[in-house]
């Protein structure tokens, strides 16, 4: 031990062994958190290279179905009466083939995108945004829990192809009637969602001291509340609109859907249907769209979800 | 001078721990030394973040998937256990040689199993035994760990059991295979301190029938004087101070200890500042250079941020980290025992509050509060009356579920409806409906302050919008200039500089956030302040600064508290009077000074004589007392003054019998 006690003093300059200067801002320091919620929710979102290659095709498709009905100059519900036009395999003048009456299906697919997709986002939108209002009156009034649980109970018991099927047969068929029967059903699902959410956070500590500062409730919403469930409509809006597009193809399918001279997914496959046996294209190629865009939908809507939860933030 | 009881078991050498945490390294352990012989206690203390209990779980292989062993040795039965690379060489291990009790009992038993099942199949797991002997064991541990009829409970499950009782049950799991380690992970943090002196006699009666070592975890420096027969001192991944454990108490070395030993409320003089260890512990991303100590230590020597001192020996059983105990620091050291010496012998004590003037600033009058659970209603608060005083802190002092919070958050009318008796604040009745402008003045004139730092800041808002949440409720302020002038001087009131108005909480520390809730409610200017347990949730280097910061506001402010805690040693040092709650019922109040010297009610004995005092020769040797409420009468209780200004729920038999006990 000396030896070591020897050498140490032989390495050091005895000035070293005075007092040195304390400095106040540098006991506080805290190294920087290189954390932020939103950057670490998209970099663990982005960290998968399917969940990239979903985000861009989905990009690429939702750009085309509202640009291709801009920019291109073939008219989709223009019938061709010359018999050698109809039931075209697909080609490169056409390139998804021609339908029965001769319209060409690549048009009538972006077309069909466009409608469907505006449809689902109307959905999507009325559906989060009365959910989550609804939720939140839910959530705080402790009194509406058994009229609004009734009510859940009700509206989800009754099947939804019922229900859907019952209201568009009793209106007549339009964009309208399929928005509301959608909508009228959609909004209680997540309203109880976010109900769940929001009870959970409405007695955490930080609400009781805003409550306590005496912060009204429309601040309590738009500061406390909203932020830390903003990744939960995020995604609750992206996994509505593969549903929406689903049901409305549905109804469409059945026949109490669309208009017939409205193009929409559900229409297409609906028509492409009726000569599935000999021209099977012109179904399936409308319902490989389809179903690219609900399964891609549906996966980033789960990604987003698992990559928000702060949990899995490594 | 004390010799080791046995051979070394385990020897842990310079082990490196490293972390990769969002993409950044981490390095959480810098080359920690433990050695455990048989037979004997280790405690390991440190604040949360220095690596105390990722340090011990490199000893059974149990490190989370982003976390590695990236240098130094570990010896067990002369086999190193950081080459182990498969799953299988660490079961021989873990659970058999060494096992692990965890802080949180109910996170450690699954629910919807039988206990006795899951005890068990340990047995059953370990042993190869058929599964009626393994059974029969099991009954044998749960009576060893002092569980009455342990047939019948066998077949419960953990929400039948209290928080003690669960632990209990976790510890039987852990010796289940006769370990040779047992490593308690602050087993007893999350339990009441009634409860807690009971688990460490357990702990201690086990490892003496079983000859076992153990490696106990905490923060609580009470703790460790109670269990312990040699000390670790842990700061920023590293072993900073080792010794037998009275050495490193009655003698710290490294600066890090003796601001901690020095910074204990127990050892503060009334009205003056406790000693607080400035700053905030390090943040282990960056490199450390020197002692990670260094820049919060005011006494610290240019070469503390130059280079790493290695372990001085004190005596032969106790070695430190500082470069104090360098030869070529003599001079230095004792002009600083000197500086030291004398700091510490000018203090006296404040003058205690004076009762007979002051004039009642709240008074609770008949408060009930009930909660509807299922279809039953369980009373939380029951009838319970008492008056505070302007310009005192009046603590509230009982068990976790005694309903103490709900009192607290009564006064601040969080609850409605289930309220019931009257809440005065200035002669007005609060509990009712009151008009905007009425809810609005009562808003700036009781806040409150939270317990939990990480909870009750809003973490999607900065700094800036916290505190001025309630100026932008009541519009306090003339405009955005005044505004950011206001939260700057509270900032600084609480120590914290302007540039971190733009942060996020996230960003702090625990105390940094707690000091940001203390400038939210303060900022409001309150003249009454609901303090609930500020303190309990906060690292021991960071609890003196905050109890400073409150006893500071109220000087300057004169504000008046109700200090609601469950930690016996702060509640001491800083408040006048305290009402003892048990059960929603207050069963004693009297002045500070009264009720440690003369206490009355047997819970409020137990409660004195369970909590942890840190000192080893005085905690070794104390008698814990328990409670037997079955052994009051159930009728005829009154609020019985039985000394001047000391109250106590009793009958009129019981109060005369306990004043006789304590003459």
């Amino acid at each position: 031990m000396q030896n070591t006690l020897n050498r140490i003093e032989q390495m050091h300059d005895s000035s070293l062994f005075t007092a040195a200067v304390f400095d106040q801002a540098e006991s506080e320091r805290i190294g920087v958190s290189n954390y932020s919620y939103w950057r670490s929710t998209f970099r663990t979102f982005f960290k998968s290279k399917l969940v990239i290659a979903l985000v861009a095709l989905m990009a690429a498709i939702l750009l085309m179905s509202f640009l291709y009905p801009l920019f291109s100059k073939v008219d989709p519900t223009k019938v061709s009466t010359r018999s050698r036009n109809w039931n075209l395999r697909p080609s490169w003048d056409h390139l998804f083939g021609t339908d029965t009456l001769g319209r060409d299906i690549f048009a009538r697919a972006w077309y069909g995108c466009r409608n469907s997709f505006l449809l689902a986002f109307c959905i999507a939108l009325s559906d989060v945004g009365i959910g989550m209002i609804a939720g939140a009156i839910w959530g705080y009034n402790r009194k509406l829990d058994p009229i609004m649980i009734e009510l859940y109970n009700i509206m989800t018991n009754i099947p939804s192809t019922v229900y859907l099927v019952l209201l568009a047969y009793i209106m007549n068929t339009s964009y309208l009637t399929l928005f509301i029967s959608m909508a009228s059903r959609g909004w209680i699902v997540e309203a109880r969602f976010f109900r769940n959410r929001i009870l959970s956070i409405r007695d955490s500590e930080y609400n009781i001291a805003s409550r306590c500062l005496g912060t009204p409730m429309f601040r309590i919403a738009t500061r406390n509340i909203i932020p830390q469930i903003i990744s939960l409509i995020i995604m609750e809006a992206a996994l509505c609109i593969p549903y929406s597009i689903g049901s409305e193809v549905f109804l469409g399918f059945v026949g109490v859907g669309m208009p017939v001279d409205a193009i929409t997914l559900g229409n297409m496959v609906n028509q492409g249907r009726a000569s599935f046996t000999l021209h099977p294209y012109q179904m399936l190629l409308p319902t490989a769209v389809l179903c690219l865009i609900t399964v891609a939908f549906y996966i980033i809507g789960n990604r987003f979800a698992d990559a928000s939860d702060p949990r899995n933030h490594l | 001078m004390k010799e080791h009881k046995g051979p070394l078991l385990l020897a842990a050498k310079d082990i490196v721990v490293k972390f990769n945490l969002r993409g950044q390294e981490l390095t959480a352990i810098r080359g920690a030394s433990l050695d455990v012989y048989e037979g004997e206690t280790v405690a390991i203390v440190g604040e949360s973040g220095s690596g105390k209990s990722v340090f011990t779980k490199t000893f059974i292989g149990m490190l989370d998937a982003n976390g590695k062993v990236e240098g130094g040795e570990l010896l067990f039965h002369g086999e190193d256990m950081t080459r182990y690379d498969t799953e299988n060489q660490w079961l021989k291990v873990r659970g058999k040689k060494i096992a692990m009790v965890f802080q949180d009992p109910m996170t450690s038993l699954n629910p919807v199993r039988m206990i006795g099942e899951q005890i068990a199949e340990v047995i059953i797991w370990h042993f190869h035994k058929s599964h009626d002997e393994a059974k029969k064991e099991t009954v044998e541990l749960l009576t060893k760990v002092g569980i009455d009829e342990p047939e019948r409970r066998y077949r419960q499950y953990p929400g039948e059991f209290s928080g003690g009782m669960r632990q209990r049950v976790v510890i039987a799991a852990a010796i289940a295979c006769r370990p040779e380690i047992l490593i308690c992970d602050e087993p007893t943090t999350a339990l009441d301190v009634t409860v807690q002196a009971q688990v460490l006699n357990l702990i201690k009666a086990l490892q003496r029938e079983m000859g076992m070592s153990v490696v106990f975890i905490t923060h609580d420096l009470g703790v460790v004087a109670n269990v312990a027969d040699w000390m670790a001192v842990m700061y920023a991944g590293k072993i900073i101070e080792y010794g037998e454990v009275g050495e490193v108490f009655h003698q710290p070395e490294h600066p890090y200890t003796k601001a901690l030993l020095r910074s204990l409320p127990q050892l503060g003089v009334k009205g003056h500042d406790l000693y607080a260890i400035q700053g905030t512990p390090p943040n282990l991303f960056k490199e450390i250079r020197g002692d990670a100590f260094a820049p919060r230590n005011p006494d610290a020597m240019k070469i503390d941020f130059l280079e790493e001192a290695p372990a001085f020996p004190v005596s032969e059983t106790h070695w430190a980290r500082t470069w104090l105990l360098s030869p070529q620091a003599k001079a230095f050291r004792e002009a600083l025992i000197k500086k030291e010496a004398e700091t510490r012998s000018v203090q006296t004590p404040a003058l205690p509050f004076d009762y007979e003037q002051a004039e009642p600033l709240l008074s609770v009058r008949d408060l009930s509060v009930h909660f509807k659970l299922g279809s039953s209603r369980v009373k939380a608060v029951d009838h319970v009356t008492f008056d505070i005083y302007k310009g005192e802190t009046l603590s509230l002092v009982g068990e976790s579920g005694s309903g103490k919070t709900t009192i607290g958050r009564a006064i601040m009318s969080i609850y409605t409806g289930n309220v019931e008796g009257d809440i005065s604040f200035k002669g007005r009745k609060i509990n009712r409906k009151l008009n905007k402008k009425e809810r609005g003045k009562l808003h700036m004139e009781i806040q409150m302050i939270f317990q939990d730092p990480m909870a009750s800041l809003n973490d999607r808002a900065k700094v800036d919008y916290i505190i001025s949440e309630g100026l932008y409720n009541y519009h306090l302020f003339e405009n955005e200039q005044d505004r950011l002038a206001k939260v700057e001087k509270m900032l600084a009131e609480v120590g914290l500089t302007s540039d971190f108005m733009t942060r996020f909480p996230h960003e702090f520390s625990g105390g940094q956030r707690q000091r940001i809730g203390i400038a939210r409610s303060l900022v409001m200017n309150p003249d009454f302040v609901v303090a609930d347990e500020p303190i309990s949730a906060l690292d021991v280097s960071i609890r003196a600064q905050v109890i400073n910061l409150l006893n500071r506001m109220k000087k300057e402010r004169g504000l008046t508290y109700l200090f609601i805690a469950h930690d016996l040693s702060a509640v001491r040092f800083i408040s006048d009077r305290i009402a003892v709650i048990y059960r929603g019922r207050l069963v004693e109040l009297a002045t500070c000074e009264e009720l440690f010297s003369r206490p009355l009610h047997p819970y409020t004995k137990a409660l004195l004589s369970a909590a942890p005092y840190p000192d080893p020769d005085v905690e070794k040797n104390k008698a814990v007392l328990s409670y037997h409420p079955e052994r009051e009468s159930r009728e005829g209780k009154e609020w019985i003054e039985a000394f001047p200004f000391h109250f106590l729920y009793a009958t009129r038999e019981e109060a005369e019998k306990y004043v006789h006990e304590n003459i």
